[in-house]
């Protein structure tokens, strides 16, 4: 079983630290999902570890083997990146057959055929040009890439963020169903929380550059509630326990908490226990107001 | 999970029902878990005969990609059925309804009748004031075809 391990991984842009001292061990076989804020730092954790980028500090390794300008690694690893019309600050007019030939040519595992069977069901037109694509369009080919790669370990940045709800689920519907059958590691970056939240094995949350929790996903939900009611049976319910996004309005009182072993929920009071969605988990842990 | 399990409208309970459910099913905490909701569904399934005895259940693949969840945890779902024995594994070819599967589902749900529903419907109706007599009146109403509305 291959491992992605990164330790002590540090990041600076211009003396400003986008990572800071990032610990993070990825199993195979898993599909993680990976939120954060914007800004928090998902997109450059996923180019260091995959070594599109190298980090001011810290290291990577794949089952003990240094990523960096390592080949033997490399062949395993795919970061399949946001595209994007612009090229720098010129239109990028490479034409999305070309973008394919050099995934083909750098992607050692590459999957002709799956390939040619994904241009046809997203109806990519391969002889136009990246700038002419549309949002949606750019999402379907990195899509494309990270699925035909056939990489053991392959990272996905926001691959549903310009399509519609229709294509989202065929996505999802494609991501379980390769996963299904190989057992690859998707490690996937969204703000869609809530619709992928339940094809998450693990949740990683990345907050102002740090890793803020990384945790089987059921077993996150299971220990996370929201608590209401009036001030005063709230407080005495959660005695002692950390209040995440408190809310305040007239005499009632709202919180998330989430258990660790041994912490309970006050019992005997006049509370309302809800089960918080990992949205409002994320929301909760990442916005403001803890107690 | 992608819109085909409805969003049901989180359940509030208060603190003494919540314990209450702890207690009577052991587990609280996976009360909402979607593996729950597998094998919920593929027990309502078979209740409905949707899916009958001897006949092949859907694989943990086709369950995850239906529900766009991740294969774990349809896993998980179903392996609780096999552990009740409303499933049972055919190496090689896949799950299987057990024979009697249904039978047990009923037993199982009404076991569990008096404490899900009957418990919860005295106590709504103790806090509203409706007396005993009142509640059994209703429960004849509506079994002669409905309460028509005031």
């Amino acid at each position: 079983m291959s491992k992605l391990i990164g330790k002590g991984i540090v990041k600076n842009y211009g003396g400003k630290a986008v990572l800071e001292d990032v610990d993070l061990e990825l199993e195979s076989g898993k599909i993680y999902g990976l939120i954060g804020r914007n800004g928090a730092g998902k997109t450059t954790l996923l180019s260091v570890l995959t070594a599109q980028n190298p980090a001011t500090k810290g290291s990577v390794s794949f089952d003990g083997e240094p990523v960096w300008e390592n080949p033997r690694v490399l062949e395993h690893l795919c970061f399949s990146r946001e595209l994007n019309q612009l090229s720098g600050s010129n239109a990028n007019t490479m034409k999305v057959k070309e973008y394919l030939e050099i995934a083909a040519a750098y992607l050692p595992h590459w999957d002709k055929k799956l390939a040619a069977r994904l241009v046809k069901e997203f109806d990519l037109d391969v002889k136009k040009k990246i700038c002419k694509l549309s949002k949606g369009m750019l999402s379907m080919v990195t899509i494309l890439v990270a699925l035909a790669s056939k990489a053991e370990f392959t990272f996905l940045d926001e691959p549903v963020a310009g399509l519609d709800v229709v294509a989202r689920e065929r996505f999802y519907e494609l991501l379980v169903e390769e996963f299904s059958e190989t057992g690859r590691t998707f490690v996937i970056s969204t703000h869609i929380i809530e619709e992928a939240s339940d094809i998450f094995e693990e949740v990683i949350i990345v907050d102002k550059g740090r890793i803020l929790l990384k945790e089987n996903t059921q077993e996150l939900l299971d220990r996370s509630f929201y608590i209401s009611g009036h001030e005063r049976e709230v407080d005495k319910a959660a005695a002692g326990l950390t209040l995440h996004h408190v809310e305040h309005m007239g005499r009632s009182k709202s919180a998330v908490v989430l258990l660790k072993p041994g912490q309970t929920i006050g019992e005997g009071y006049d509370v309302s226990v809800q089960r918080p969605s990992l949205q409002k988990v994320f929301v909760a842990l990442c916005g403001n107001g803890t107690e | 999970m992608v819109n085909y399990i409805s969003n049901e409208p989180i359940k509030l309970l208060k603190m003494a029902e919540w314990e209450e459910v702890r207690r009577l099913n052991g587990i609280l905490t996976q009360e909402k878990s979607i593996y729950l909701q597998i094998k919920e569904m593929i027990e309502n399934d078979i209740l409905r005969d949707i899916l009958l005895e001897e006949e092949r259940a859907p694989s943990t693949n086709e369950l995850a990609k239906l529900y766009a969840i991740n294969p774990a945890t349809a896993g998980k779902g179903i392996n609780l059925l096999v552990e009740e024995g409303i499933l049972y594994k055919k190496r090689g070819i896949g799950m299987f309804v057990a024979a009697g599967a249904k039978q047990r589902i009923m037993a199982e749900r009404k076991a569990h009748f008096y404490s899900d529903y009957v418990r919860s419907l005295m106590a709504e109706a103790k806090s509203l004031g409706i007396t005993k007599q009142e509640l059994i009146a209703m429960i004849l109403q509506s079994e002669e075809g409905g309460l028509t509305d005031e």
